[in-house]
């Protein structure tokens, strides 16, 4: 049991980087797109480069697969620098945003085409395609035309005429943002369990936090070039690097505040250890604060704003000079507050708090 | 409350009928197209035909004892001239068609992988050549091949050639005439097909492992497939029909069958058999059409069956 245990443990420990983006820069013209990016990728991980617009998060991916060179850094897939090797001698599958499907090719056509242009015999073709559109539930449509196809099935060929070439990594570009929000939901899960289930490696790239959050392994937060932070989605949401992610990644509420002694105190009394030293900017999340019937506490506000949300209740409480939000569950026997309502406010765990120096 | 007027019980025709054109509903929109197209085009052709297939006598310019004739169209057929003659059309069209192709799709090509200036250098000098007539290029033409023309003066100034080549007159400079002319024809619609596809297409197709040849062979050109067709009809039915360049490059002595029907017309004074020879030389060019038509759709299955 224990060797077995052990075993199992040296082969994650040997599960080694599969990709290693190595101090990549990337510059359009005077522009820089790209700044000393890195991040290693192990094998069978989902990792989502997450960031607004013009983050470089697309520029990364189109780095990985070959249609843009960086000027400086490397890019290693199973050790080996890629950047001399041209585009279609990588081992990487590009799931395009916009599918990119042959129109004038069948759907087996579509998925056949990788293996033809790698001279792979006409048999294992047939038998290898037959594979790839079982994987992805699209038996029986071998014959249509991407165009006879909804967008769901669309990205699926995407998917599958990408798979059936056994890349060492996948990257999918967006790939959720033609379907219809109802579809995109089913969507995401369904292909997380998909690569899952095959074990591959796969780079996503989004702006939708809730599917990065869904989807992946770890998360790489861009801005302007650069990776903030790279962690487990929870991390992310619990313990953000910078207060750029706290900012990006849910909603939050920034107070500022001073450190005496190492130590800070919050607008409820309350005391905050931190390593932090002169102003800073106190980050607290909406469910990490209590409205509570007004007492003698020292934060007092009033309810400006309440709106139910499902099975949530969200509070807009104006205290002081600002504004602050709240969520709470609801609950049948608590009467939630009301527009208008006088409140206080406390923080329900301090040690949830994140400090972070004043910008 | 506000009163709203009665709508008038009887529009004035002249508003129905302003209505109906622009009511963008059935036929009406085309109806004054369709108007000038009878009036200029079908019209004078009927009466065209009516020259070719009757026996008729002309008297103080009027045509009177009109009669119902096959005869002109037998004489025109059985006679080999015209045979050759429609023969020697058919190959310098066809000749010009598959050239144009040949030199047009490197340079439709060209614009697709082009950088901006590329491309905007690729469409001034397509599009720059349709800007002056036909008439002053084929002049040129023979102001470049022309026996102390520049390309000769060049040649000989050379040392290549002792004498200078004979160029103009032959179907030679007929040919290059001909190509030069409509290739822009070939060009346009090749690149305004081509730039209508995704270029991540393109990347998908290196992606998946295609060299730059595979992705031309495999995905582009069967997706100009619609462009080559286009461009291969016009510049077909433009060079099978033409008239200018065969006239001046071909010195007087190179018949094709619009300057055949030419001179007929102003020369032998023969309207009858312009008339047939015309209806042959339309008949012929369709029959061409169809077969480009019918190659172009099979290769253009896939945007059949289309959703939405």
């Amino acid at each position: 049991m224990t060797l077995a245990r052990d075993l199992s443990l040296a082969s994650a420990a040997d599960a080694a980087q599969v990709l290693r983006i190595d101090k990549v820069s990337k510059r359009f013209g005077t522009f820089t797109v790209l700044d000393d990016c890195s991040i290693d990728v192990s094998e069978g991980e989902i990792v989502t480069l997450l960031g607004s617009s013009g983050c470089g998060k697309t520029t990364l991916l189109r780095c990985i697969a070959g249609f843009l060179t960086p000027e400086k850094g490397a890019i290693l897939i199973d050790g080996r620098n890629t950047i001399p090797v041209p585009v279609n001698r990588r081992p990487v599958g590009v799931v395009f945003q916009s599918y990119a499907l042959f129109p004038h090719l069948t759907v087996e056509g579509n998925v056949a085409y990788g293996l033809k242009m790698h001279g792979v015999p006409r048999r294992e073709i047939a038998r290898r395609v037959a594979d790839a559109l079982a994987s992805v539930s699209l038996r029986g449509f071998e014959t249509r035309y991407p165009s006879q196809l909804s967008g769901g099935q669309q990205q699926r060929v995407a998917i599958a005429r990408v798979l059936v070439l056994e890349p060492r990594v996948l990257l999918l570009d967006e790939p959720f943002n033609a379907l219809d929000a109802k579809l995109r939901g089913t969507m995401q899960v369904e292909l997380r369990e998909l690569i899952k289930r095959l074990g591959m490696t796969a780079i996503f790239v989004t702006h939708d936090q809730e599917e990065a959050l869904t989807l992946s392994d770890r998360i790489a937060v861009m801005r302007g070039g650069r990776i903030e932070q790279v962690a487990p989605p929870d991390e992310i949401f619990d313990r953000p690097a910078t207060a750029y992610v706290a900012d990006f990644i849910g909603l939050s509420n920034f107070i500022p505040a001073e450190v005496r002694d190492g130590k800070v105190t919050l607008p409820d009394g309350q005391t905050l250890a931190t390593e932090a030293q002169g102003p800073v900017r106190v980050m607290i999340r909406p469910h990490n604060l209590r409205a509570i019937p007004q007492g003698p506490g020292p934060w007092q506000g009033q309810v400006r704003f309440q709106r139910n949300v499902g099975p949530l209740i969200e509070y807009t409480i104006t205290a002081g000079q600002s504004d602050m939000h709240v969520v709470a569950l609801r609950r049948d026997r608590i009467r939630p507050w009301g527009e208008g309502d006088a409140v206080s406010l406390e923080v329900i765990d301090p040690e949830f708090c994140k400090v972070y120096p004043e910008a | 409350m506000v009163a709203i007027p009665a709508p008038p019980d009887r529009q004035k025709p002249v508003d129905w009928l302003m209505d109906k054109l622009l009511s963008g509903q059935g036929v009406w929109p085309a109806v004054p197209a369709i108007l000038i197209l009878v009036i200029v085009a079908v019209i004078p052709f009927v009466m065209l035909l009516s020259l070719g297939f009757s026996d008729f006598s002309v008297s103080r310019g009027q045509i009177i004892d009109q009669t119902f004739s096959m005869r002109h169209l037998g004489n025109v057929l059985t006679d080999p001239l015209y045979w050759t003659t429609f023969q020697r059309s058919m190959s310098l069209a066809l000749s010009t068609t598959a050239i144009c192709l040949l030199l047009g799709y490197p340079v439709a090509y060209l614009f697709l992988i082009g950088g901006r200036w590329t491309r905007r250098a690729i469409l001034i000098v397509t599009i720059a050549p349709l800007l002056t007539s036909g008439i002053v290029r084929t002049y040129a033409w023979l102001v470049i091949l022309g026996g102390r023309g520049v390309l000769n003066n060049a040649l000989l100034g050379m040392g290549l050639i002792d004498q200078p080549l004979r160029i103009v007159n032959t179907h030679w400079a007929v040919l290059i005439g001909m190509v030069q002319i409509h290739l822009p024809v070939m060009i346009l619609p090749l690149i305004a097909v081509m730039s209508r596809h995704d270029r991540s297409l393109e990347e998908a197709s290196a992606n998946l492992g295609a060299s730059r040849m595979g992705t031309l062979r495999h995905v582009i050109l069967p997706l100009s497939a619609p462009g080559i067709g286009t461009g291969a009809a016009l510049v077909f039915t433009l060079s099978y029909t033409t008239f200018v360049v065969p006239q001046l490059l071909g010195g007087g002595n190179y018949l094709n069958a619009a300057t055949m029907i030419y001179e007929q017309v102003v020369y032998s004074l023969e309207w009858s058999k312009a008339s047939v020879m015309s209806l042959l030389l339309m008949a012929s060019c369709l029959v061409v059409l169809v077969g480009i038509a019918l190659v172009t759709n099979h290769f253009t299955r896939w945007t059949r069956g289309r959703q939405g």
